[in-house]
């Protein structure tokens, strides 16, 4: 019985070997197009961060530039990702007509927040580009940055129908989500436009478009509950963010949503209600906080270590820190720091190959790659690993800035109820009950009593029926 | 008239160092003790009878502390393009 995959194995490794044979001839060649050459026959034998090194040479000494060569510096941005090249520098990035190099430049112009830099590059890319649907979504920000809304909605609602597109058209499950994301985070840009230019009720609107099922929708319930409070919907906005306490969203743990509870509660002048949810918060989540500062601290300097532990079984360290397990599936769960991880077990697995080839058979091309490649492996470990302590610290900044903030509720508190005591008055009431009566809905909209059960196709979809207690009246007690 | 300047200089110079020398020896004395007489103390004036007091009314100033409320949601818009491959 004749093995096909096998032969065809076989017959793929001897062309990539052939291949990479010719890579070391032209290596040990004086050819005029020698790196462009050697990072051709590298493609082809798919050692693409070995040849980035090469075409990243031919950008810096050479003025030549080819439609081949667009092909080939496309094909290893997407294999690579655009961090390949961003270290170049930008008259490097700007050398060329080219539409990849273009982008690259737009993306590190965005990330160092020059806009119209990024704007610039961008708008130059085609409709057709495999880069379009990120380069049209780069843009609209970008506008938005700027405060130009009506040409971010230009390029949003673009963004929209080409990332579309592109999910329709994407084979791989990973690459259909990938696109799925961009469209929807298209979707709640023009939320948050919206929401900027005070037109609140339009972007609740486009905020409701995403649906329960994205992987987007826990993060936006926070935004979601900005704009009922912005509608002086107290009731809603509590509703909204009582949806973190289900069961479900264990893992999404955001200060700025207690914070966002107490302030609710401080505007219905539940007085009580808001000082217990800020007592909760110094005496629940800052103590965990601290703890987790420890760790962070006692670690701050290593550049492997929060990747190490990322990458070992949960058990080895859900038990470090309260927060750590939370922490940790969210940065799983980020697009990024996935296609980041593939990257990085994709060099691994390159600098194997790599070396594997060099024990057999010692040659000058493979001794510098080995050496490059290297260097690749080591940086992407450490940006890795800045990754995820980024996430880490920026978590623990968030729970000390709003512990300030709601510190500011606090005073305010006392400082009214001085005022009452000043007056000679007193709040109608201490506490309010809830009540249908006091509960804002649309037509569409049916009520239920909450039981303490949270059922998934509910969530999110909560609302709190209390009466404002604001009213004064005059204290009668001596 | 040059030796005439310098010579009202140095007599003008003089005077006042010894001027400074007398200011050196000069002692101040107080008076350490005094009494006065507050029952002999004679105070002009008409005895009337009093009015309506009258105290000004004023809106106490009210303090109100500017609660953090959000603007935009600029920094989530650029953790979003941070994560594009």
């Amino acid at each position: 019985m004749i093995r096909w995959p096998i032969i065809i194995l076989l017959i793929f490794s001897f062309n990539s070997y052939a291949k990479y044979s010719k890579a070391i001839k032209y290596y040990k060649s004086n050819h005029k197009n020698k790196n462009i050459l050697i990072a051709q026959e590298l493609i082809k034998s798919k050692y693409y961060f070995s040849a980035t090194y090469f075409l990243k040479q031919h950008l810096v000494e050479s003025n030549q530039y080819s439609k081949e060569l667009e092909n080939m510096m496309e094909m290893v941005a997407l294999k690579t990702g655009p961090l390949s090249f961003s270290n170049l520098h930008d008259s490097y990035l700007l050398k060329f007509n080219s539409h990849s190099l273009k982008f690259i430049h737009g993306l590190k112009s965005f990330r160092y927040k020059r806009y119209q830099s990024a704007i610039n590059s961008l708008i130059k890319i085609p409709l057709d580009h495999r880069l379009a649907p990120e380069s049209v979504f780069i843009l609209g920000s970008s506008y938005q940055m700027k405060e130009q809304f009506d040409k971010a909605r230009i390029y949003y609602k673009q963004c929209i129908t080409l990332a579309e597109k592109n999910e329709d058209e994407a084979e791989h499950k990973k690459l259909k989500q990938y696109f799925g994301i961009i469209k929807e985070s298209c979707i709640i840009h023009q939320a948050r436009m919206e929401y900027r230019k005070g037109n609140y009720k339009r972007s609740l609107k486009i905020y409701d478009l995403i649906p329960k099922t994205s992987f987007r929708w826990p993060y936006i319930l926070i935004e979601k509950a900005w704009v009922h409070y912005m509608l002086d919907d107290y009731n809603r906005s509590l509703g909204t963010l009582v949806t973190y306490k289900s069961p479900l969203l264990t893992s999404y743990f955001f200060p700025e949503a207690e914070y966002l509870t107490a302030l609710n509660y401080f505007k219905l002048c539940l007085w009580g209600d808001s000082n217990q949810v800020i007592e909760h918060y110094y005496t629940t989540y800052k103590p965990r906080s601290e703890e987790l500062k420890k760790f962070l601290i006692a670690h701050k300097s290593s550049h492997t270590y929060f990747l190490k532990i990322l990458l070992s079984p949960i058990k080895d360290w859900e038990n470090m820190s309260p927060y750590m397990r939370n922490l940790m599936t969210q940065v799983r769960k980020k697009i990024k720091f996935n296609l980041e991880l593939i990257n990085f077990k994709k060099v691994q697995n390159e600098m194997k190959y790599l070396v594997q080839r060099s024990k057999k058979k010692k040659d000058p091309l493979t001794t510098l790659l080995i050496s490059e490649v290297k260097k690749m492996q080591s940086w992407r470990t450490k940006h890795l690993n800045h990754y995820i302590k980024k996430q880490m610290f920026s978590f623990i900044n968030e729970i000390h800035r709003y512990s300030y903030e709601q510190f500011n509720i606090r005073l305010e508190i006392m400082a009214l109820k001085r005022e009452l005591v000043y007056d000679n008055k007193k709040l109608i009431s201490n506490r309010s009950r809830g009540s249908l009566d006091n509960v804002t809905r649309t037509q569409k909209q049916h009520f239920y009593d909450f039981m303490g059960e949270f059922w998934a196709d509910e969530l999110g979809d909560y609302s709190f029926g209390l009466k404002s207690n604001c009213k004064k009246v005059k204290n009668k007690n001596k | 008239m040059t030796k005439l300047i310098l010579l009202l200089s140095i007599s003008w110079m003089s005077l006042s160092s010894q001027a400074q020398g007398e200011n050196k020896n000069l002692i101040v004395k107080y008076k350490q003790y005094e009494s006065f007489d507050l029952g002999n103390l004679e105070i002009e004036g008409k005895v009337i009878a009093p009015g309506d007091l009258s105290v000004k009314e004023r809106q106490r100033k009210k303090f109100y502390r500017d609660l953090y409320v959000r603007e935009d949601f600029n920094p989530e818009i650029f953790k979003d393009i941070d994560n594009l491959r």
